[in-house]
């Protein structure tokens, strides 16, 4: 039906269409140039009056918003502590704080524009070690120094990066440590026999269960049940009832949040009581015992961070930020409030915040220095991995409390574990 | 695998099912009135999951009594839906056209539930949340009993509206011949607007069942839309019967194959159902010729 | 000529923008567009010609970029070898999928697109052997010694180099038999089919030249961005930014999707920065993508052609109509339709008055008229009744009915 062609159309319509179309590219390209001429002026001089800008991206909506936003409120903390004590090299310190929608795709935007566009004078890290790679890599290739909060996972060491710092004691694998340390000295007849583990398909998730699970396994204990679930899972009554039917005496959940509150209540529906049950993440957050409803007798968690911690930047920490949110801080705002620690001191020890080579130096004098922080004194070897061993807080007398390792004990180890 | 875990297996099947029966019977409805894949259909339940979550929170009362909110509004707003966007679309594009809007209008509520509750995921905390009742060795979460009981009702009110009462002759006859239908004096515009609505009624009815027991953040819609839309597919588009055996044999199937195959994978029988369908029988089981066509 | 100018100048423009960007950023989001405009253009291929809406082409996309990223990682090809190959793979893997998804047409063709991506999100979500699973796998840089900026140029020449080629494809097929065969099936399938076009054929080699070109474009994106995960690469997001940007610039029209994609993807760009820690670009793709369906499902190109017309010289043309369109006026000038349409209802015998009714009833179809009904003859005498609302909501009458 198109065969017949009239010559006017033919000729004329395309090049109209072009035209326009040409006009559109040129009023674009003219657009992002003039977009980006507006910030110029903001970020970039560095002179002593300006604003220190730290450039940051956090999942503040997607699958990670929780946990995400906890890291925000303790980088809002310390700016707002750090400002009220007249910022750093008495520059006033200000955040930009990016939704990266728990996407990998964004983050590396969001960073790119941060550091390229916005001219930031320094970087902070996003939350969870799957956004930790892709955005560290920007930073490396513009020569960011990078310090993060959250990439615990063994692989963000094993990229070759050598701008990154993990502010927090332990990695992923270690963080059970005590813990396994203390089931291996139990007697051989009164330890747990079988474990039941189930991850979620996150790095760092992974790495906090699997590093107990293969400790646990190497010492002739059997995993019954191995299960790994997609960060997007709600439904858990199926690999719930797998763990159920198993028996296992001992329960390890790979987890980040609300997962590990979906997978509690349905281990609850099914009437299920382990020996031992541990969980990453979760039993710290704030809201976890309410979302159980408080059923949270015995819950193992590891931590890096305790609010009763006597280092004495801690004890300022706690004191402030409660009176600032009206309850103490959780892990996620100390590891937070740890990174804008181990930045400040860098900052302040070789004196300058700004692109360029200032960068290297930041770099240079964390590879070679320890910072006294809120979850004690950091030092890192030279992939960036923190020297340090988390702790074992348990769930006893509703309360969340230190229990291994005994040097730190604010209350005895619960075994067995009380029903739920 | 234990006989225990395959009977547990099989109720949670059985609970699930009668879930995605209800709502796969909503999501057949507008294809059969409209001819429309209304896209929006999980958007709308996650929706109505939100709003019996935002209920509870302020009002500390129980979230099925939301019900008695969300259902008139939603049935209102299927039936404003139908009169006010999916007839202004031109009749020859508007199968393909009433997609794009309904995945429109499915973003929009995603979004706006970002919007207004931000991306953080909710869960209503119940005193029975934890609660479970023994029957026959398996344990059945008072929650999802209640919830399945809350569809299974729905679906048999469904069934009953649409076989007993003389709307529900009207609505079938549209489904089946509009044109016939008018000429026997059904005025088909109004009937299929209420069709609309009453898709939407379902959503508001399974959102809250959800709401229950289950974890809900605004893109969670995406998790059920796909599943539900290969329900349809495989029951033959437009058969409300169709649907619900469809719904009920894949949850069931579902729930089996996680314990074999686990989460991920269980959930491809939906999609490998659908190719199947399509390939041995593209009209779906239970539908007649008019699925192929559209 | 004025027409070369036009594309001169659009040349000048992609040539030169990686010089004018004023900082990589600019760059990489000029990048991001040009991503965009190759996919919405493989998405025409198929949305364009055929009429058939496939919100599913993330699939190709994502499946070309794990296949390039896979290639490398386990392979040790060289990385646009990796690139072709995994075009290559994509072409394999569509030929069974277009010949499950065709044997329907319509809201089932949209299903099975849809569900083509669910099911390949949780294939490579849960394989996480092969493909690293929920951690995401991480491509290989093909230029490892360039610093970022200069990689930035030197992709967005690649991207602009796949697009051009896209481009030309599209404008071979549109002048071609081939094309106008495709054309047919957009406008009336069962007449096109009923006049000897091998519809079937027709549509899967579009549907594969689309998905291989989305395909390729997914590559090319592997291989820049560097880190692929599943949820983000087999997104249905994407694909519906594709149908969007190709809709809203127009999917009859060769640079109808590289103008959507320019407009879609620089705001969502601007978006995700000024608002990026709201929902608020999804409200706006929402209200965008209404819009464009509810208002202007042609695009902005015919739009903005229809009022330089009003202006212009009267055409009296119907070469750029559509069916739907000529049936919405055919209905405004009742009654103008005299002429059936003997192919597709062979079997119907009725009078020049009855069949007039039908055809205005049948056009209606499920968007419920206002008008007087009138019966229609056609449904009785062949007596299922889905035969009769197989043929409801499709045109019934061509443009050669004009005349």
């Amino acid at each position: 039906m198109h065969s017949r062609s009239t010559p006017r159309m033919s000729t004329r319509t395309p090049s109209r269409r072009a035209l326009a179309l040409a006009a559109g590219a040129t009023a674009t390209a003219l657009v992002l140039t003039a977009c980006s001429g507006g910030s110029d002026g903001e970020g970039g001089g560095g002179g002593s009056d300006d604003p220190i800008v730290i450039g940051i991206s956090l999942p503040l909506t997607g699958d990670f918003s929780e946990p995400g936003k906890g890291v925000q409120r303790g980088y809002e903390a310390w700016a707002q502590f750090v400002n009220e004590d007249g910022g750093l090299l008495g520059r006033q310190v200000e955040l930009k704080i990016l939704d990266d929608q728990s996407n990998a795709d964004r983050v590396v935007q969001d960073y790119e524009a941060l550091i390229a566009q916005d001219e930031v004078d320094l970087v902070f890290g996003p939350f969870s070690t799957r956004l930790v790679v892709p955005s560290a890599r920007v930073a490396q290739e513009y020569g960011m120094l990078f310090v993060e909060p959250a990439g615990a996972a063994a692989e963000v060491f094993e990229q070759g990066f050598d701008n990154l710092f993990y502010a927090a004691p332990a990695v992923a694998d270690d963080h059970y440590n005590y813990l396994a340390d203390h089931i291996l000295a139990m007697p051989e007849g009164e330890r747990p026999q079988t474990v039941a583990v189930a991850a979620m398909d996150d790095p760092f998730a992974q790495g906090t269960a699997y590093g107990l699970r293969d400790k646990l396994a190497d010492a002739g204990l059997d995993v019954v049940v191995d299960e790994v679930y997609p960060p997007n899972t709600t439904d858990f009554s199926s690999i719930a009832a797998k763990i159920s039917d198993s028996g296992a005496d001992m329960v390890i959940g790979g987890t980040q949040y609300q997962d590990a509150v979906n997978l509690i209540v349905a281990l609850q529906q099914l009437d299920y009581q382990p020996t031992l049950a541990a969980f990453s993440t979760a039993p710290t957050n704030p809201e976890f015992a309410a979302a159980i409803g408080s059923k949270t007798e015995g819950i193992l968690s590891p931590t890096g961070y305790t609010e009763t911690a006597s280092w004495p930047s801690n004890v300022e920490f706690v004191e402030r930020y409660t009176e600032l949110h009206g309850n103490p801080p959780g892990e996620d705002e100390a590891n937070a409030y740890t990174t804008g620690q181990v930045v400040a001191a860098a900052v302040e020890a070789v004196g300058c915040a700004e692109q360029g080579e200032c960068q290297q130096e930041l770099v240079d004098w964390l590879r070679s220095n320890e910072v006294e922080t809120v979850v004690g004194p950091l030092t890192w070897d030279e992939t960036g991995k923190p020297q340090g061993a988390h702790l074992i807080q348990q769930y006893v007398d509703g309360e969340i409390q230190i229990v291994l390792p005994e040097d730190a004990q604010e209350a005895d180890f619960v075994f067995p574990k009380p029903a739920w | 695998m234990t006989g225990t875990l395959l009977f547990q297996s099989l109720v949670l099947g059985v609970l699930l099912g009668g879930l995605y029966a209800l709502l796969a019977a909503g999501l057949t409805l507008y294809f059969g009135v409209m001819r429309v894949v209304m896209i929006a259909h999980s958007a709308f339940l996650i929706l109505a999951a939100y709003l019996a979550w935002f209920f509870n929170q302020q009002t500390g009362m129980d979230p099925l009594l939301s019900l008695v909110i969300t259902v008139p509004l939603f049935f209102l707003v299927g039936v404003g839906m139908q009169r006010l966007l999916i007839t202004r679309l031109r009749a020859a594009t508007l199968t393909m056209m009433s997609v794009l809007l309904t995945f429109a209008v499915a973003l929009f509520i995603e979004g706006m539930i970002g919007f207004v509750w931000s991306g953080t995921q909710r869960r209503i905390q119940l005193p029975y949340s934890g609660a479970s009742i023994e029957f026959f060795g398996a344990r059945i979460a008072v929650v999802k009993l209640v919830a399945f009981g809350l569809a299974a009702l729905s679906l048999a009110l469904l069934y009953l509206l649409m076989k007993h009462s003389r709307f529900g002759q009207a609505l079938r006859a549209t489904i089946q011949h509009r044109e016939a239908a008018q000429l026997v004096g059904i005025k088909t515009d109004r009937v299929a607007g209420y069709g609309f609505g009453l898709g939407l009624a379902t959503a508001a009815i399974g959102g809250t069942a959800l709401s229950l027991d289950a974890t809900i953040y605004p893109s969670l819609h995406w998790h059920w839309i796909g599943p539900l839309m290969a329900i349809i597919v495989v029951g033959g588009l437009g058969s409300i019967p169709g649907a619900a055996i469809a719904a009920m044999v894949l949850g069931i199937g579902q729930s089996l194959l996680q314990v074999p195959l686990g989460t991920t994978w269980a959930q491809t029988i939906f999609y490998v159902a659908l190719f199947a369908t399509l390939m041995l029988r593209p009209q779906g089981f239970f539908g007649g010729r008019l699925a192929q066509r559209f | 000529m004025a027409r070369l100018a036009a594309l001169v100048v659009l040349a000048v423009v992609v040539l030169a923008f990686p010089t004018a960007a004023p900082n990589a950023y600019i760059l990489s989001a000029g990048i991001v567009v040009l991503s965009y405009a190759c996919t919405a253009t493989a998405w025409n291929f198929m949305g364009g010609f055929t009429g058939y809406v496939s919100l599913g082409h993330a699939a190709f996309f994502g499946l070309g970029a794990y296949g390039t990223g896979l290639l490398i990682r386990d392979l040790g090809l060289p990385s646009f070898v990796a690139w072709l190959a995994a075009g290559a793979i994509v072409l394999l893997v569509t030929i069974p999928v277009g010949i499950a998804a065709l044997r329907v047409r319509g809201a089932s063709f949209v299903i099975v697109s849809i569900s083509f991506v669910l099911i390949l999100l949780l294939v490579f979500q849960a394989w996480g052997t092969f493909t690293g699973g929920s951690d995401g796998l991480v491509v290989p840089r093909p230029f490892p010694d360039m610093l970022r900026p200069e990689h930035h140029r030197t992709f967005f020449y690649l991207f602009a180099a796949l697009l051009a080629v896209m481009l030309v494809a599209w404008w071979a097929i549109d002048r071609s038999r081939f094309g106008t065969g495709l054309k047919a099936v957009r406008e009336d399938e069962d007449k096109a089919q009923a006049l000897g076009v091998p519809t079937r054929n027709y549509k899967l080699v579009a549907y594969v030249v689309s998905a291989t070109f989305t395909g390729l474009a997914g590559g090319m994106y592997a291989l820049w961005f560097g880190d692929l995960d599943p949820i983000f690469q087999f997104s249905i997001m994407l694909g519906a930014y594709m149908v969007l940007m190709a809709l809203l610039g127009g999917v009859r029209h060769l640079f109808g999707p590289l103008l959507g994609a320019v407009i879609v993807g620089t705001g969502l760009e601007y978006f995700k920065l000024e608002f990026g820690d709201t929902q608020f670009h999804l409200v706006a793709t929402a209200l965008l993508l209404g819009v464009v369906v509810l208002f202007m499902p042609d695009g902005i190109i015919p739009a903005a052609q229809a009022l330089v017309k009003r202006f212009g010289p009267q055409d009296s043309s119907i070469r750029e109509m559509t069916a739907a369109e000529l049936l919405e006026r055919n209905r405004a000038a009742a009654p103008a339709t005299t002429e059936g349409d003997p192919t597709a209802e062979p079997t119907t015998a009725v009078g020049q008055e009855g069949r007039h009714a039908e055809g205005e009833t049948t056009t209606e179809g499920p968007g419920e008229g206002e008008g007087p009904r009138r019966g229609g003859p056609g449904g009785s005498s062949r007596g299922t009744s889905e035969r009769m609302e197989d043929a409801a909501p499709r045109p019934r009458t061509g443009p050669e009915e004009d005349r």
